[in-house]
């Protein structure tokens, strides 16, 4: 649906009245805020009796998750003052979530970083933005390939394509990773695996249609709500959907679902092998889906990669057999007619089965196997390729999808799916970026749990990193065993720390260098959410004091290495590698933030890019139809001349690169010969298990109010005062044992660090005897010095779901 | 001895006991959940254990609810305060009194049944305790149960006034994950924390929507997304500022219109007019 967008101006002259009306309201306000202190939760309200009229209205995706809401932004006199669902985006047709509609309110914490900030010893300097950019270039071109750039699924498309560029065509250097490592490197690799190219066949237009939907340890109903009251909301209007949940605790999702499967950590692997086991003995799989669309495969111990090996379909059978479900039953602890019962479900091929998962089945030491199994039992069952039946993972972060997988942000990638470690791919970079020949290296850089570990370590130990710059992410808080990867940097002079944020953070706490970002709507971007759906804003507020963007910020760098002669910022030309020239063909000086925004640099990098997404069928449609819509799910391709998103992928009619007259096609398949590969891993216990001295196996993970590290969320006071603290959710038999009652002050303590929180029991959510959970938001309460960060072995994606620990009263 | 003499004693006692019980039945019901007194009630609970996360949530305007171990306190001071309490309060939570027979006294209440603009902004600055900026969905003031959203369904899907008690009824069609969108305070059992400072400034709630002229009816200044049922905000249990002044008529888009801009409907962009009428000047 292409819609056309209002004017993005907001020009605008008040009359003096109005102006005074404003300025003496938004006074009023901050007095009234000061006076009230802590027990003032609501937020000041414009005075007077002006309506909507003078209210600019425009469309942005949401700046929390992966769901991809679009919101309407509300601007006055400069603003942001209200927020709406969009009515007319498919992915949230008019609905937020808490989080979306306070979004505007994370623009305005008090404490906003306006300007550049250098660390005296303890204390900061504010400098200029020219001295911040000399100090990080100097830095680079004294030791290039000691630099590292460490990202976010919450850059823009843009942005990460740009700091990309920076990295691998402009320093030669792959060190280059973004904290989507941590959240859904393992979906990438099942989806490589399985299909032979990455992300989801299937969208969101299958909760609508699906019969069942089970949620793999995944918690929608909190932390993508917009997605489950899609499914929920069905029932009030008379359509059955069966829901259930496969979790380690009691949430709010399992209230809503018909069945509730509570399993033990790793349960996951043995349920779904318990399925397949049940699929052929009963033989209720697809034998035709199987027969005409699937090989076999099994991991290859000599050689551990994500081709593994062939097996035959006898072979897949035999490694399965011990699966019944009694020994699921005892592996999982999930009870065997509930195994059967799954099995029945994925055996009736009358039912549309959709499958959810995020977190539970990527934070996860075997989260490469666990992700390849699920879509593996969607395979074997042939619950594959119809709308409504299909494996789709989501993803926490707003463009983890665009930025991370797509732009290839990571430090064994190039942009369009191509790899570092492929001559043929680096040399199509190279042509694309017009680069010279070897420009780029071949060596895949540090994976983000080695590049902190290197940032950490001592150069004379062999630490070999000794700058990192962060984007738009908080590792400080947010990476695991943080005493190890973080918290070590502490007083290391030789190390220095570079961080682009727009508020303190537990990371700027270690910083030498902190530059103020603008954020959301206060710049130009682009995303990617989950169901591969590419989605465009413009810039609607100036950002606070020196704010600046987070792109300006890493072209501004390329360009002062570029005047100091540094080869690599220079094309095979000689020209600059980000060099944008206006309609007259003379440069735009986009370097100087004065004319950043005399163009579109968004439209200029995305267009760059975009030739990329050609390369592997994920054809992205220019900017400007982007413009227009409120995002569209590529490949997007023309069909009588207009650009048409695709919904389903692989299956014929739906997905305009399978061939005429077949069902289904797995065109990118790893095999090369149209089939997707089913998976057999064996059941693997966790890295970490509780034993004597550390009893309690514990969760960590998100809650509805608050959005990943807390840093923008925090700062709204509606949520804040939902949501104030974290706190450890116990059994209550637990807590009883222990002596431990609700409010009590404990101690929880891994192998790794310790730290002190309040019991919650009987909560927000109700963990089985055992375990425990804590949120992460809480950047007073640091779970991830607890945290193991034991790494799946394809993936390097750490387990934040299963560290053993032990709790006494304080 | 007259063996009917006790129990005219055990029914006197008796007839006491019941009459006691249906006044503290009724007094109790008034008590204590009204968020605007809350001076008398707050400084007769503070010793008690707990009452101090109450005391913030109510300065929040939230309204606590009483436990068992806090409940005969609580009676106790709002009988002191609560007559009190409605006397001094110069805005009434009650409604519209008049009520036309005719036609023709229906046109003219519906323009005299004038809401006084004190009463109005009272009842904005209500609504502004729990919003973030006009249109927000509320921030729910009172504890919840963290899992289940029958419990909201229990007294929101109708709604209902009680002397000092509100209950706004839902405006929209029933949606089963309530928290998605309405957060509540706190749980009593989590510990206060504080608030960092915040400059947002939220879209202030319109005193009233544009009319073409001065006794035309007024435009709809919000959107109604969300907000389908008209009386769950301007019906009689809402705040007397922000009832209809002719709350006999059953069908209010019949004269109040709504803004396609707000509406977010595409019509607005895709309005065209034909091309003017090409006429040759002689």
């Amino acid at each position: 649906m292409a819609l056309p967008q209002p004017a993005q101006s907001q020009e605008k002259s008040l009359s003096n009245a109005e102006r005074r009306n404003f300025l003496k309201s938004s006074a009023m306000a901050a007095a009234t805020a000061v006076a009230a202190g802590t027990s003032n939760w609501s937020l000041p309200v414009i005075q007077g009796s002006e309506i909507a009229d003078d209210v600019k209205w425009n469309k942005a995706p949401c700046r929390f998750c992966g769901t991809g809401c679009h919101v309407q932004v509300g601007v006055q006199d400069g603003k942001v003052v209200a927020v709406a669902g969009d009515r007319n985006a498919e992915v949230n047709k008019g609905l937020l979530c808490v989080k979306g509609y306070h979004v505007g309110s994370a623009l305005y914490g008090e404490d906003r970083l306006k300007t550049p900030l250098l660390r005296h010893g303890d204390k900061y300097v504010a400098i200029t933005w020219d001295e911040a950019i000399g100090i990080i270039a100097d830095r680079i071109a004294a030791a290039p390939n000691q630099f590292a750039f460490y990202g976010s699924g919450q850059w823009t498309i843009p942005e990460g394509y740009a700091a990309l560029k920076f990295m691998k065509g402009g320093l030669g250097n792959n060190h280059i990773d973004p904290n989507a490592r941590l959240c859904m490197a393992s979906a990438v690799t099942g989806f490589l695996a399985t299909y032979g190219v990455d992300e989801p066949a299937g969208c969101y237009d299958d909760l609508d249609k699906c019969d069942v939907l089970i949620m793999w340890g995944n918690n929608p109903a909190e932390m993508h709500p917009v997605l489950f009251s899609r499914v929920v909301d069905r029932r009030s209007r008379g359509e059955k959907v069966l829901l259930i949940d496969i979790g380690t605790r009691r949430t709010r999702t399992t209230t809503h679902c018909n069945h509730y499967l509570e399993m033990k950590g790793h349960g996951d692997l043995a349920i779904a092998n318990g399925i397949a086991h049940l699929l052929l003995a009963k033989k209720t799989y697809s034998h035709e889906f199987v027969s005409s669309f699937c090989n076999f495969k099994a991991p290859d111990d000599a050689n551990p990669n994500l081709h593994g090996k062939s097996i035959s379909f006898d072979e897949y059978a035999e490694q399965l057999k011990p699966y019944t479900p009694e020994y699921v039953e005892e592996l999982s602890g999930v009870p065997a007619d509930q195994i059967r019962l799954l099995a029945d479900l994925f055996g009736n091929p009358e039912l549309k089965i959709t499958s959810l998962w995020c977190m539970g089945m990527n934070q996860h030491t075997r989260g490469t196997a666990i992700n390849s199994l699920v879509h593996g039992i969607h395979l074997l069952s042939g619950h594959f390729g119809r709308p409504g039946d299909a494996p789709t993972s989501l993803t926490g972060q707003p463009s983890a999808c665009g930025t991370v997988r797509e732009v290839g942000t990571l430090s064994h990638t190039l942009p369009g799916g191509r790899l570092v470690a492929t001559p043929e791919h680096r040399q199509q970079t190279e042509d694309i970026w017009k680069l010279p020949a070897g420009r780029i290296n071949p060596v895949p850089g540090f994976h983000t749990v080695q590049m902190w570990e290197s940032f950490c370590t001592p150069k004379a130990e062999g630490g070999v990193i000794d700058t990192i710059w962060v984007q738009v992410t908080n590792p400080g808080q947010t990476l695991p065993n943080l005493n190890k990867l973080f918290n070590k940097k502490e007083g290391m002079k030789e190390k220095f720390l570079i961080v682009s944020d727009v508020y303190p953070t537990a990371t700027t706490r270690l910083a030498d260098l902190i530059l103020p970002s603008a954020m959301w709507v206060e710049k130009n971007g682009m995303f990617g959410n989950s169901e591969r759906r590419t989605q465009q804003w413009f810039k609607m507020v100036e950002p606070p004091g020196e704010a600046r963007d987070d792109c300006w910020q890493t072209i501004a760098v390329a360009h002062r290495l570029f005047e100091k002669g540094f080869e690599g910022m220079k094309d095979r030309d000689g020209r600059f590698l980000f060099e944008v020239l206006d309609q007259e063909g003379k440069p735009v000086p986009i370097w100087n933030w004065k004319n950043y925004y005399d163009t579109n640099v968004d439209q200029h990098l995305f267009e760059e890019y975009r030739l990329f997404s050609r390369l592997k069928h994920k054809d992205l449609a220019p900017y400007t139809e982007y413009v227009k819509a409120r995002g569209l799910r590529w490949p997007v391709v023309q069909v009588n001349g207009q650009w048409t998103e695709t919904r389903h992928r692989f299956a014929g009619g739906l997905d305009p690169y399978v061939s005429n007259g077949k069902r289904i096609q797995f065109y990118h398949s790893s095999t090369k010969d149209d089939r997707a590969q089913i998976w057999f891993h064996p059941w693997i216990p966790p890295a970490e298990v509780p034993d004597a001295d550390y009893p309690f196996m514990l969760c960590t993970g998100r809650v509805l109010e608050h959005w990943h590290s807390g840093s923008m969320t925090r700062r709204i006071p509606e949520l804040s005062r939902a949501m104030p603290t974290a706190y450890v959710e116990m059994n209550a038999a637990d807590a009883a044992d222990a002596g431990i009652r609700n409010g009590n002050q404990v101690i929880v303590e891994s192998r790794r660090g310790s730290m002190e929180i309040q019991a919650w029991i009987e909560g927000r959510g109700k963990p089985p005897k055992g375990t425990v959970f804590i949120p992460f938001f809480d950047e007073t309460k640091m779970v991830n010095n607890l945290t193991l960060d034991a790494v799946d072995p394809f993936s390097k994606q750490p387990d934040y779901k299963k560290s053993a620990v032990r709790i006494r009263k304080v | 001895m007259q063996p009917n003499q006790p129990s005219r004693i055990v029914l006197l006692v008796g007839a006491l006991i019941t009459f006691v019980a249906i006044v503290g039945y009724f007094v109790g019901l008034q008590s204590p959940m009204n968020p605007f007194e809350k001076t008398a009630r707050v400084q007769g609970l503070s010793r008690v254990v707990g009452a101090t996360r109450s005391l913030e949530a109510m300065e929040a305007g939230s309204i606590p609810a009483t436990d068992y171990s806090q409940m005969r306190m609580a009676v106790r001071a709002t009988l002191a305060s609560s007559k009190l309490a409605q006397n001094d309060s110069p805005f009434s939570t009650a409604s519209i009194p008049v009520y036309p027979t005719t036609e023709q006294a229906a046109l003219e209440l519906a323009v005299d049944n004038k809401i006084p603009l004190a009463e109005k902004r009272f009842a904005l600055a209500m609504r502004e305790k729990n919003r973030a900026f006009n249109g927000a969905p509320p921030t729910v003031p009172h504890p919840i149960a963290e899992t289940s959203a029958e419990s909201c369904v229990a007294c929101h899907s109708q709604g209902m006034q009680t002397a000092t008690l509100r209950i706004p009824k839902m405006s929209h069609a029933y949606l089963s994950n309530c928290t998605q969108c309405h957060v509540g305070t706190a749980s009593p059992d989590m510990q206060n924390a504080m608030v960092r400072a915040n400059s947002f400034v939220g879209l202030a709630a319109p005193e009233g929507g544009p009319r073409a002229f001065a006794s035309a009816p007024p435009q709809i200044p919000h959107s109604t997304w969300m907000r389908v049922d008209c009386l769950s905000c301007h019906g009689q249990a809402s705040y007397r500022g922000l009832q209809t002044t002719h709350p006999w008529r059953q069908n209010c888009q019949q004269c109040h219109t709504a803004s396609s801009t707000l509406e977010q409907t595409v019509l607005e962009s895709n309005a065209k007019f034909m091309d003017p009428m090409q006429v040759d000047s002689l």
